[in-house]
């Protein structure tokens, strides 16, 4: 087990290399310079065998006259240790991600509690956080993350825990529909993570202010809050896990709708492989945005629902910000009485 | 879509539930099925919400129950090792393929092509009804219609131009009959330019091989090669263009621990599994082939017994191969002598050892020498006429051998008869028509060119064009062509229009051809190229899998193939296009007088018969249908090696499998064929036999006849000379004639009943007497190692017309300017020219050509077939790593190759592999549909386009002809390989 | 009870595609999918062998192993089939493949991946035997009429042996000393972790 995980762990290590731009196997490694003249030989006792072809390569490939490049692999050991990366490893990784961070997060609940507002002068008062259109990327964004993480569950859980409740003819269809589900709702997935990069990119620039908010964790330690600005250290951190696991997520998923178009069988895998793990990170990350924007903190989950938040909590929280928008305009972003909130 | 029903129930003991491993998915498939909920019972509620592919199943133990099955025995179209194909027809719908295990020949194995073959039938772009090119459009019209144009046309050409205008090109597929039915046609119609796809592969061995010992055939068979402890391949490639031999060699070379030596510039797959690999540069066979037997001579090894009984003029070969000293071989083919001295020991001292050859020695302009030479080194070493000896010559389609055998070839009436008089005369006996009537459909010639004006009679026995040249019978000025005029009209049934060298100059030929006609399957290279706007015509010819008739496999064997289903679409089968073709030219009646026709289709069982009752020559005279098809009921009792069935059999006993030619006497007789030519261990009864006395009895005061040396059970203890009824009076053998006998010998000999011969005699009578005596009818005389009627009486090196070696023309050069076959053959001037303009110096690299395992011949047929087709899906250039690397080259790009002659350049993919050595290129010869880097298909009539189309490889091929046969050299010239 | 096994003798095998084209003829396999295949190694060098490769029939399949819905099952000859129904075309198989035996039709545009196809031994599927579904879906089923795959029946050379696995090793062993070489029963160690020990 060991042996194959090294082995495996070292393929990794090369396909990374080599993989992200395909790099097509190192196949015909040995070619004899100008055609050393075979004459004089004896085919027969030199035959290749297995062994010896597995000494050059880890796998064995040759030459197929159909244009299938992954056809000319005949064998490929690696595929065993796919298997038990998938079928050993991930299902207990994945699940110590999905249930740790929800336990992580309960216990934080039952500790600290939900965050509430603290009440001040500004309380009752409302601010625009984020507009209609950001909103909307947000909400396409996370829509199709939460139904592409079900359905990336699905292909690890699914045969473990939901086809023996339905039964497989069943289960054989709710899989099928969330493998379709999976792959076109990762097009507007991508995207929504487009989008939000264009969108908040000046404001998630990490800065000095960062380290300060960082230090006092957020408000956690001291009984100061630390100023932020638009966005705190800690969504900043959000921001630069979904922009850097979902380019991931895409590029790796990308790589499987279009499968061999890139890279080969190892390459494959390894796609596979980065695709999963960064896929519960990712899960367990969101985890935590999810509690945090809703049963966290009081007052948050405003500033993605209707898009207003409370100027007090505003104040509070991202103090830079507020200081910024009501400089911007003597009025601030605050609603006058005949303006409506695009929703 | 059709299912298959099955013989055996179903649901057998092997569903039970099983647990293997630790998997809780093994399962068994009821349990799966209980747990996937795919049984009655299942989670219907989900299960029900239906996608578009997922489709429940049927009820469990619900299974079709088909309509009846019939089992139909064919044979492979797609190479001569005569591989039964075993049909499942139902309803009249071909279903299924199974392994025809019975069969002696291929035991249920196929290669590619075999295994694919049901699609040729069912192939959505076969050629579907009759059609004919109005102004450049493909237009649909009846059979009826196309004959009566066709048929009006060459009556005009034949009135205007003489007979020989119109040119008769046959096949190769066909059956034994068609053959047969199209020779005789020629010779109605009143021309010797009746040729098929022989010419372009093994011409050159039959002429070669039947100039040695008497029978232009493979000596041995593929079966008998299981017998040999060396075997030497040399310019082929079987394990691709015949993969089931590979079976019978390996299989040899594993029981015997046999030597086998591959001998060829490519390292093929077959080289991938000899004990040793010989590369030599294309084009010096006859180096080798010297360089091995002088190492042979040098030691002693050759077998001398076997050289002073049966062999005439060793001495000769002697003083040439003394010639070939190491040094010098190495010099000109690059063998080293080390590497041929250990060949050559092999080979004349593990015995018995065989030569296997193929188009690497035959399509050469010296291929008629270099088969003389692989001949002279099987008598060297006594390697003829014993189980595992012998020349396996290895050729081309089904029946490219019975094709032969029967005529379709420009020098002979059926059966090697030759164009004499007295062939005129035996072939007019068969047929009752008068040989006058026969002559007066030849041609008068008037004087021409230098030439004298040529009587009926002299036409008649003259040989017509080849096949090669049939273009450069349109193109060349008319003085230059030896006929009234050039030719105007191609008949071509079968034929592929890409398999001839020079397609440039093709091409130039088909536009001025007054009248194009295709009968084919398919459309084929002839009807797709951008040549031509009106005249032609694309008749449906059924594949041979759709007809009845018998073929003559590489081995001599004949099979009898049954209809497997009726013709597809509108296509006809050959003996019906013949036979309408023949009334509407009105000799019909004459034609078929003897032959059964229903609904004008000729019996293919009927045809046989008459070419029973005239085949004596070749002893095609035993194979009689019904002992033909009692073979293909008896299969599985044929031994595997022996081919023999056991004597005691009611049907088949004691028949060698197929009744390998020559198969002595009326059927009756029951001759049990002859498995290994010239076998002097045998009874001739027992398929014994001895090398031919064709040649005469004696030459400059030596005997041609054989010297001590006799088969099994003679009565004769020495040589004899053929058998003709002045030879049976001498021995007073007439006595043993029956009266009926002797009067169909009156009848034939009239006033002179002497020259009455065992080929001639219609009754058998002789070959039944000859046999009795255990004397063969074609008498017993030593093979030539002189053979002083070739061109070169012992086989000279003579250089390629374009050689990568300009250095070695002036001491090697190709034979002189001269007329052959009706046409000027200017190889030498070409030579000249090439050496003068330093041709090899902007041409540098050898290029070669061959099969590949998927295509046959042109390839349209095969091309055509998806199953096929998805594995070769792109032409290519073979070039050696080195060569790439130089030109900047990648695997898989696009290239250009360019040839010396006509700017030709083909468009294909570079194939990087060490398989060719540096300064060697090889192009496979099968496909066509782009010329010279332009896609044609748009130019197949609709829905005809094969799947896969790519740049011929006689885009660039060049000039060349052997002086015997008119054989084309397609295995060395010259090209440059330039990226894209 | 047998357990089915593939052996190509590659000392045998010539890369006729003989049993490419058989398996396309009995099950009527569509353009694209190549439920078998013969790759060559070494190509155009001595020592050059050429190995028929389809689905191995792994003792302890890797493909059922990670299939996410399940979909495969092993018969009682140790057959690995699996059910079309089931299978979502995610083709995660393949990957765990050793062999590359995993096909997959190419139903439309991207992601549309048609459910995996492979080399069924000539078994079928998990409908009744010898039933229309079953050779719409999977093609024939010689198995149940008590013939072996039509690749090995009709290889050119016999090279591809199938059948019980310790019969065809017997054969194979008898071959290799009666002919004195042997380049090994390639895929053995992967697919069934074992060797023909001669």
């Amino acid at each position: 087990m060991r042996r194959t995980l090294t082995t495996f762990r070292t393929l990794v290590a090369a396909a990374i290399l080599m993989a992200a731009f395909g790099a097509s196997s190192g196949s015909f490694a040995q070619q004899t310079r100008d055609g050393l003249n075979p004459t004089g030989q004896n085919p027969t006792a030199e035959s290749v065998n297995e062994d010896f072809l597995f000494k050059q390569d880890p796998k064995i490939t040759g030459r197929i006259s159909i244009p299938d490049g992954k056809a000319a692999h005949l064998i490929q050991p690696a595929g065993r240790d796919y298997r038990d990366f998938r079928e050993r490893w991930l299902p207990w990784l994945s699940a110590l991600a999905v249930l740790g961070a929800v336990a992580l997060l309960g216990l934080f609940y039952f500790f600290r509690g939900r965050i509430l507002m603290e009440p001040g002068p500004d309380t009752g008062r409302k601010i625009l956080r984020f507009n209609g259109f950001e909103r909307f990327a947000h909400w396409m964004t996370s829509s199709c993350f939460i139904i592409l993480a079900l359905s990336g569950l699905n292909y690890i859980f699914g045969k473990r825990l939901l086809m023996p409740l339905i039964g497989a003819d069943a289960f054989g269809v709710v899989a099928q529909y969330a493998k379709f589900s999976h792959i076109y709702l990762a097009w507007p997935f991508m995207i929504g993570v487009a989008l939000m990069l264009v969108l908040w990119l000046k404001d998630n620039i990490p800065n000095k202010i960062d380290i300060a908010w960082i230090k006092a964790f957020g408000g956690f330690i001291g009984n100061k809050h630390p100023s932020a600005g638009r966005f705190n250290a800690g969504q900043k951190m959000v921001f630069w896990m979904v922009i850097g696991f979902g380019t991931a997520m895409s590029v790796t998923g990308l790589m499987m709708i279009f499968p061999f178009a890139l890279t080969d069988i190892t390459g494959m895998q390894l796609m596979q492989v980065i695709h999963a793990l960064i896929g519960i990170a990712f899960i367990a990350g969101i985890l935590a945005h999810i509690y945090i924007g809703t049963l966290g903190m009081e007052g948050a989950y405003d500033a993605m629902g209707s898009g207003k938040v409370d100027l007090g909590w505003a104040k509070v929280h991202h103090d830079l910000w507020v200081e910024e928008e009501q400089a911007k305009n003597a009025s601030g972003p605050q609603l006058g009485r005949h303006q409506v909130p695009a929703e | 879509m059709l299912i298959k029903r099955k013989t055996g129930g179903p649901g057998r003991t092997f569903h039970q539930a099983v647990t293997i491993g630790e998997t809780p998915k093994a399962l068994d498939r009821r349990a799966f099925l209980r747990n996937s909920g795919l049984v009655a019972g299942g989670l219907a509620a989900a299960g029900s919400i239906q996608l578009g592919s997922v489709r429940k199943a049927q009820a469990a133990g619900a299974s079709a129950i088909g309509p009846e099955v019939t089992i139909k025995k064919n044979i492979c179209t797609h190479c001569s090792v005569g591989c039964t194909v075993t049909a499942e027809v139902v309803n009249g719908v071909w279903v299924g393929q199974e392994p025809s295990f019975s069969s002696p020949i291929n035991r249920g194995t196929h290669c590619a092509k075999g295994a694919a073959i049901r699609e040729l039938v069912s192939s959505d772009r076969r050629l579907k009804y009759p059609m004919k090119m109005v102004d450049g459009q493909w237009t649909r019209i009846s059979w009826d219609q196309a004959i009566d144009e066709i048929g009006d046309k060459i009556t005009g050409l034949r009135d205007k131009y003489g007979p020989d205008s119109v040119y008769w090109l046959g096949s190769a597929k066909f059956t034994n009959e068609a053959a047969y039915v199209l020779r005789k046609f020629g010779a109605f119609w009143g021309t010797n330019s009746v040729d098929h796809q022989a010419r372009i592969c093994h011409s050159t061995t039959v002429a070669g091989v039947a100039n040695t010992w008497g029978y232009g055939a493979q000596t041995n068979s593929y079966n008998d090669i299981r017998n040999a402890k060396t075997m030497i391949i040399l310019g082929g490639n079987p394990a691709e263009a015949h993969p089931v031999s590979l079976q019978h060699l390996l299989s040899g070379k594993e029981i015997n621990r046999a030597n086998m030596i591959v001998i060829d510039p490519r390292f093929t797959r077959t080289a991938a599994h000899a004990t040793e690999y010989v590369r030599i540069r294309s084009g010096t066979d006859i180096p080798v082939v010297w360089g091995i037997l002088w190492h042979v001579f040098q030691n002693g090894w050759e077998d001398k017994e076997f050289i002073s009984q049966r062999v005439y003029a060793m001495d000769d070969v002697r003083k040439e191969v003394a010639k070939w000293n190491p040094e010098e071989v190495e010099r000109v083919s690059g063998v080293p002598g080390e590497q041929l001295r250990r060949v050559a020991e092999k080979f004349a001292k593990e015995k018995p050892a065989t030569l296997i050859w193929c188009m690497g020695a035959t399509q050469h302009t010296v291929g008629t020498a270099n088969v003389r030479a692989l001949c002279i080194l099987c008598l060297a070493t006594g390697n003829v006429g014993k189980p595992g000896t012998g020349a396996n010559i290895f050729r081309g389609h089904t029946n490219v051998q019975g094709a032969t055998d029967l005529g379709l070839d420009v020098t002979s009436l059926p059966l090697y008869y030759g164009l004499v008089e007295g062939a005129w005369k035996h072939w007019a006996r068969v047929w009752d028509v008068e040989y006058d009537w026969l002559q007066s459909r030849f041609d008068e010639v008037p004087a021409k060119g230098g030439r004298k004006a040529r009587t009926r009679k002299e036409s008649m026995e003259l040989p017509g064009i080849t096949s090669t040249r049939w273009f450069d019978g349109v193109n060349l000025p008319e003085e230059q062509v030896d006929q009234r005029t050039g030719i105007k009209a191609m008949m071509v049934f079968g034929h592929g229009g890409n398999t001839v060298t020079r397609l440039p100059e093709a091409v130039k030929g088909l536009t001025k051809l007054d009248l194009l006609v295709v009968a084919d399957p398919h459309p084929t290279t002839f009807a797709a190229l951008d040549a031509r706007r009106d005249n032609t015509y694309l008749l449906p010819i059924c594949t041979s899998l759709e007809m009845d008739g018998s073929r003559t496999a590489s081995n001599r064997s004949l099979q009898w193939g049954e209809q497997i289903v009726k013709p597809a679409f509108e296509s006809k089968n050959d003996y019906e296009v013949i036979y309408r073709l023949a009334a509407k030219l009105g000799f019909a009646d004459k034609m078929f007088k003897n032959i059964k026709v229903v609904d004008a289709v000729p019996d293919a069982e009927d045809i046989l018969r008459e070419i029973n009752r005239g085949g004596w020559s070749t002893g095609y005279c035993g194979q009689s249908p019904e002992r033909l098809k009692a073979h293909m009921r008896n299969q599985a009792k044929f031994d595997l090696v022996t081919l023999r069935a056991p004597k005691d059999d009611p049907e088949v006993g004691g028949d060698y499998y197929g009744l390998p030619w020559p198969c002595w006497g009326k059927p009756e007789l029951r001759h049990p064929g002859t498995h290994i030519l010239y076998n002097t261990n045998l009874h001739i009864k027992d398929g014994g036999g001895t090398f031919r006395a064709r040649f005469g009895t004696e030459r400059n005061g030596v005997t041609l006849l054989a010297e001590d040396s006799f088969a099994k059970g003679s009565e004769l203890t020495d040589g004899y000379p053929e058998f003709t009824m002045a030879v049976f009076k001498k021995l007073g053998w007439d006595k043993d004639l029956t009266a009926e006998e002797m009067a169909t010998i009156t009848k034939i000999g009239g006033a002179n009943i002497d020259t009455v011969s065992w080929a001639t005699d219609l009754s058998g009578g002789i070959q039944r007497v000859c046999l009795d005596h255990g004397v063969t009818p074609y008498g017993n005389g030593k093979a030539r190692a002189n053979a002083w009627n070739l061109p070169d009486p012992v086989p000279v090196h003579r250089e390629p017309i374009y050689t990568p070696r300009p250095d070695l023309v002036a001491q090697y050069p190709t034979r002189p300017d001269e007329r052959q076959l009706r046409m000027p053959n200017i190889g030498f001037s070409v030579q000249k020219a090439a050496v003068d303009r330093g041709i090899a110096k902007d041409f540098p690299i050898i290029l070669t050509s061959g099969r590949l395992v998927e295509y046959e011949g042109g390839g349209e047929e095969t091309r055509s077939n998806p199953w096929l087709a998805e594995l070769q899906q792109d032409m290519f250039v073979e070039i050696n790593t080195g060569d790439a690397t130089d030109r900047g080259i990648k695997d898989g790009q696009f290239v250009w190759v360019s040839g010396p002659e006509n700017n030709a350049k083909a468009k294909v993919k570079a194939l990087v592999t060490d398989r060719v050595g540096k300064g060697v290129a090889f192009m496979p010869f099968h496909f066509s549909g782009w010329y010279q880097g332009d896609d044609m298909r748009k130019f197949y009539p609709h829905g005809t386009d094969p799947v896969v189309l790519g740049e011929s490889s006689n885009n660039t091929t060049t000039y060349g002809f052997d002086p015997v046969t008119g054989m084309q050299e397609t295995k060395c010239t010259l090209c440059q390989i330039r990226a894209v | 009870m047998a357990r089915m096994k593939f052996l190509c003798d590659a000392d045998r095998c010539i890369e006729c595609n003989a049993c490419v084209t058989a398996c396309k003829n009995e099950h009527e396999v569509p353009w694209g999918i190549n439920r078998r295949r013969v790759v060559t190694l070494n190509d155009g060098k001595p020592g050059e062998r050429s190995v028929s490769m389809a689905c191995m029939h792994c003792t302890d399949a890797p493909c059922a192993a990670v299939c996410p819905v399940n979909c495969f099952y092993t018969t009682a000859d140790a057959v690995v089939l699996h059910s079309k129904d089931i299978c979502i075309g995610c083709g995660y198989c393949f990957y765990a493949c050793p062999f590359g035996a995993p096909q997959y039709p190419k139903v439309g545009n991207f992601g549309s991946r048609g459910k995996m196809d492979k080399c069924t031994y000539c078994a079928g599927g998990p409908e009744s035997d010898l039933s229309t579904i079953e050779y719409e879906k999977y093609g024939s089923n010689r198995l149940a009429e008590g013939k072996l795959p039509l690749c090995a029946e009709m290889c050119s050379t016999k090279a591809l042996l199938a059948g019980d696995g310790e019969m065809i090793a017997q054969i194979y062993k008898q071959r290799v000393i009666k002919r004195g070489y042997g380049s090994g029963a390639w895929g053995w160690k992967t697919a069934y972790r074992e060797t023909v020990a001669i």
